[in-house]
């Protein structure tokens, strides 16, 4: 059984429309990140499940129950799901005990059982120590892990996180990432995550919804997303791709691949991602997967020339005059090219997808 | 199930209380216009006859606009003067002390325009004034001054205006970049040619703005004109209401269509004000706090640092002691062999047939409106803030009204209104509570509001998610955050309740006398002596107030800081 449903899910607000007709399912234990740029819903779509925005149309079902639908609708504190809100939303009247204890004391439970509750999730998230403190006196990384531990300590059945690391600087935010999956994973908690951050979509989820105004644009594993992407917003949005124009002429005859004329009088071997989309006139390639001088890539091998190089320390990134224009493209910082030199670009069929 | 009927129980609450404010501004408004057109019997409820008449009268009254404008010109100008000075030396150059001074600034607003009329009046009115006293007693013929003029109206309004135009023009130039000024100097143009090209121009759509604002608070002005003017027959537009209203019949008609010319008057100018300030001012307003850069003025800052102290000594200090020293005399006097010192002033004061009662009555208005008030405006504040309700955009504009009514002119409407209502309120203390309330609505509520607008609503939607019903929300979250804000309204609706003229001038009744106008009735007819320590018992009053709330403040923000 889905823990969440949402099923033809509308929200307006007057003549706009921020969300536009969308479905989606979340499995048990799954974690399901709604990616996007600011404005396109994804947002509006958590407040939704939460019961802090009521929708236009649609119904949402959480554990099987429907919270939501054009007769019915629970008000947020009879959802029974936990929201880590991106300012924190940490009360800065109370202790940090006071704050995660809230969620005890509304349902009533036994002081005794409240004060175990609260040192076992602060123990989650290594706050033991500061039980005591002024809520008003932490940091923003602790405000961050107190309003997660504040989060999980009534063990509700479903998570969600607005932008959670959205405020934490880059340093900490990697770290946070990496604390927060875990902790997912150990207590198996079905969540549904918003972020803007592509990096930190791809990084966190089991699966990820791409949106954009109001509609999902594909829901695919962090890799589908990345090596498959289904539209130019996909490809464009997450990770770096350039964008190729041309047309298709047809099969090539071998491994499923397709013959692309693109523009520069280049012909390029490249595969559908789903041969139900697109108009076929423009293929996606990742910079991180194309080759320069690599023997051993004999694929789609078109003469270039290094027109800048810039060092950004984990990788390189060459700009490269080739036939269509442009190309970027990311080297690992071993794979050193001087600025004007001639090189051999090439990459396999199957990083060249069709949109 | 209980929470829907929660929701349901808010959706009756909400409108209700939305209306009865609403109803409360609005009526009052509405008597005033149907009066101001009623030219049968004046006394008569309702009109037996309607027209113009009224209005097209006010041109006999021409003496009575060009007095006003007369006074409300000069005194805008000075309190402009005073106001740029004062801004642009606490904010902008480096004399010693300006941080001190800057608080100081507030205190002319504590001490309010009557306070201010009467310690000028007891300075130097004509012959009996101290100063003037000083004056002959060097063998001066006549007096230095008589303040019973327009020119001496003028400066006690300007003393008192001078602060607001501190406020707003301090506002404008705390808000500016220094980045602007700095990049004009890098780019090579000097002190004096990036004050008159950059500085200025920012400046002054926020000292144009100040500037309309003051005078539309001068047209609407009355306690300084009263005290000052009625003396020496001189009325301007707010006297001559009150007068029209006190003539044999009460010529209520008049009074009414020359508050609503006044009204609108004042709503235009202010109208402006605004737009002045919305269309001149460029990006300099982010809403960033910037440490505008100081300039070193180098020996200059000794004149300048005399200028800052003059003005607080001015409209201050001096006043002050004035009052202090008649307080303690048996008759007002400068000249040391004659004085005679006594504290009877102040057990006349207390005792005196119904002004020790005006005291108690003030008191217990101020602090059972101010705690009414609060809990009222703070559930409307919710509710046009937060709720999301439909229409809470027109309910903010209904309950900022009285903000735009002159003080007096807004008496007269609760006057005529509540006079012909069947329920006998006239003449108590629950007319005066219940007027108290309608006209400091919208400073309770801009106060509140503030504060609302500045807790993140994700803090009470936490609480839901986490599984609290809106009342357990409003109890652990929303009250104790709102806390410092209703703190302060409580002390800013008190203050305004203590001395409160306009509105109680109108509405007070024998057995219901408050302490404002109790004491422009002592100044009025009888000694100056007894009034000064009346004053002083209000200032003080208001002083310890503040001093008390002040601290019961800042232990509350201690908390949630």
């Amino acid at each position: 059984m889905n823990r969440i449903e949402v099923t033809d899910l509308v929200v307006r607000y007057g003549d706009v429309t921020a969300v536009d007709n969308i479905s989606f399912a979340i499995a048990p234990g799954e974690l399901v990140t709604l990616l996007g740029p600011s404005g396109c819903g994804k947002t509006t779509t958590l407040r939704s499940v939460a019961g802090l925005e009521t929708p236009t149309g649609g119904s949402i079902r959480l554990n099987g129950e429907t919270v939501y639908s054009q007769r019915r609708n629970v008000p947020a504190e009879k959802r029974g799901v936990s929201m880590v809100f991106q300012s924190y939303a940490i009360w800065p009247h109370m202790t940090v005990f006071d704050n995660v204890a809230y969620g005890l004391r509304v349902r009533k439970l036994p002081q005794i059982e409240v004060r175990q509750n609260v040192e076992r999730v602060l123990d989650l998230v290594q706050m033991q120590d500061f039980a005591g403190r002024p809520a008003s006196k932490l940091s923003g990384g602790q405000q961050q892990r107190v309003a997660v531990a504040r989060a999980i300590a009534f063990s509700p059945s479903v998570l969600l996180f607005d932008e959670p690391l959205s405020n934490l600087d880059a340093k900490l935010r990697a770290e946070m990432r990496v604390e927060l999956r875990e902790l997912q994973r150990r207590l198996d908690i079905t969540s549904l995550y918003v972020t803007h951050d592509q990096e930190e979509a791809l990084a966190i989820s089991d699966r990820v919804i791409v949106m954009n105004d109001g509609q999902i644009e594909q829901i695919g594993s962090p890799e589908d997303i990345y090596n498959r992407p289904l539209s130019r917003f996909v490809a464009d949005f997450v990770g770096s791709a350039n964008l190729i124009r041309g047309k298709v002429r047809g099969p090539s005859g071998k491994n499923q691949t397709l013959i692309f004329d693109a523009e520069g009088d280049m012909r390029l071997e490249v595969v559908a991602a789903d041969e139900s989309r697109g108009g076929q006139e423009m293929a996606a390639l990742r910079s991180s997967y194309v080759h320069l001088d690599d023997p051993l890539e004999t694929h789609n091998t078109v003469r270039g020339t290094i027109h800048r190089r810039m060092f950004h320390g984990d990788f390189i990134q060459y700009v490269v005059e080739w036939p269509a224009g442009q190309l970027i493209v990311r080297r690992p910082p071993t794979e050193l090219f001087e600025e004007g030199s001639s090189v051999t670009v090439s990459f396999a069929p199957e990083h060249c997808v069709l949109l | 199930m209980r929470s829907l009927k929660g929701i349901s129980l808010r959706h009756i609450v909400m409108p209700l209380v939305v209306l009865l404010c609403g109803a409360l501004v609005l009526y009052p408004i509405g008597f005033l216009i149907n009066e101001s057109l009623n030219v049968g019997d004046p006394s008569a409820f309702p009109p037996e006859e309607y027209g113009l008449d009224n209005y097209i009268n006010l041109i006999d009254d021409y003496h009575v606009l060009t007095n006003t404008a007369l006074v409300s010109c000069i005194a805008t100008v000075l309190a402009v003067i005073f106001g740029f000075l004062q801004a642009w030396i606490l904010t902008r150059t480096n004399i010693p002390g300006r941080q001190r001074l800057e608080r100081l600034m507030e205190l002319p607003y504590y001490m309010t325009p009557l306070i201010g009329a009467l310690a000028w009046g007891v300075l130097l009115g004509p012959k009996t004034g101290l100063v003037n006293q000083a004056w002959r007693s060097f063998g001066a013929p006549g007096d230095l001054f008589n303040i019973y003029s327009p020119w001496g109206i003028a400066w006690v309004m300007a003393l008192f205006e001078g602060t607001v135009a501190f406020v707003m023009i301090s506002a404008a130039m705390k808000s500016m970049d220094p980045s602007l000024e700095e990049s004009s100097r890098v780019l090579g143009a000097g002190k004096l040619r990036t004050a008159v090209r950059i500085t200025l121009p920012l400046v002054a759509p926020g000292v144009l703005s100040a500037t309309i604002f003051v005078f539309a608070e001068m047209l609407g002005s009355f306690a300084a004109a009263f005290v000052l003017g009625i003396p020496g027959r001189f009325y301007v537009v707010t006297t001559s209401i009150w007068q029209a209203t006190l003539s044999f019949p009460p010529d209520y008609g008049r009074a009414a269509a020359m508050g609503l010319s006044l009204f609108v008057v004042m709503l235009v100018t202010l109208t402006l004000a605004r737009l002045v300030l919305r269309k001149g001012t460029y990006t300099t307003i982010t809403g960033k706090a910037f440490r505008p850069r100081e300039m070193d003025v180098g020996a200059l800052r000794w004149p300048l640092l005399a200028i800052a102290w003059g003005y607080i000594i001015v409209a201050v200090i001096l006043p002050l002691g004035a009052l202090l020293l008649t307080s303690f005399e048996r008759f007002a006097t400068v000249i040391i062999p004659q004085m005679q010192f006594t504290v009877a002033n102040y057990t006349t004061a207390m005792q005196m047939g119904s002004v020790g009662p005006a005291f108690i009555n003030s008191l217990t208005l101020a602090i059972s409106v101010s705690t009414i008030g609060v809990l009222v405006i703070g559930v409307l504040a919710w509710i046009i803030y937060r709720s999301r309700m439909p229409g809470s955009t027109a309910a903010e504009y209904v309950i900022m009204f009285p903000q735009a009514v002159p003080r007096l002119v807004f008496g007269l409407g609760l006057l005529w209104a509540w006079i012909n209502l069947p329920i006998p309120i006239y003449g108590t203390l629950w007319l005066l509570a219940l007027a108290y309330f309608t006209v400091f609505l919208p400073l309770g509520l801009r106060t509140i509001a503030s504060v609302v607008l500045q807790v993140d609503p994700s803090l009470e939607e936490c609480a839901r998610v986490c599984g609290a019903k809106w009342g357990y929300q409003m109890r652990t979250v929303t009250m104790p955050l709102l806390r410092p804000g209703l703190v302060a309204a409580w002390l800013l609706i008190f203050i305004a309740s203590v001395r409160e003229l306009g509105v109680s001038i109108f509405l007070m009744g024998p057995n219901s006398k408050v302490i404002a106008p109790a004491i422009v009735n002592s100044w009025l007819s009888s000694s100056s002596e007894l009034s000064a320590a009346m004053a002083l018992i209000q200032t003080a009053t208001i002083f310890i107030a503040v001093a008390i709330l002040f601290g019961v403040a800042r232990r509350f923000t201690g908390v949630t800081q």
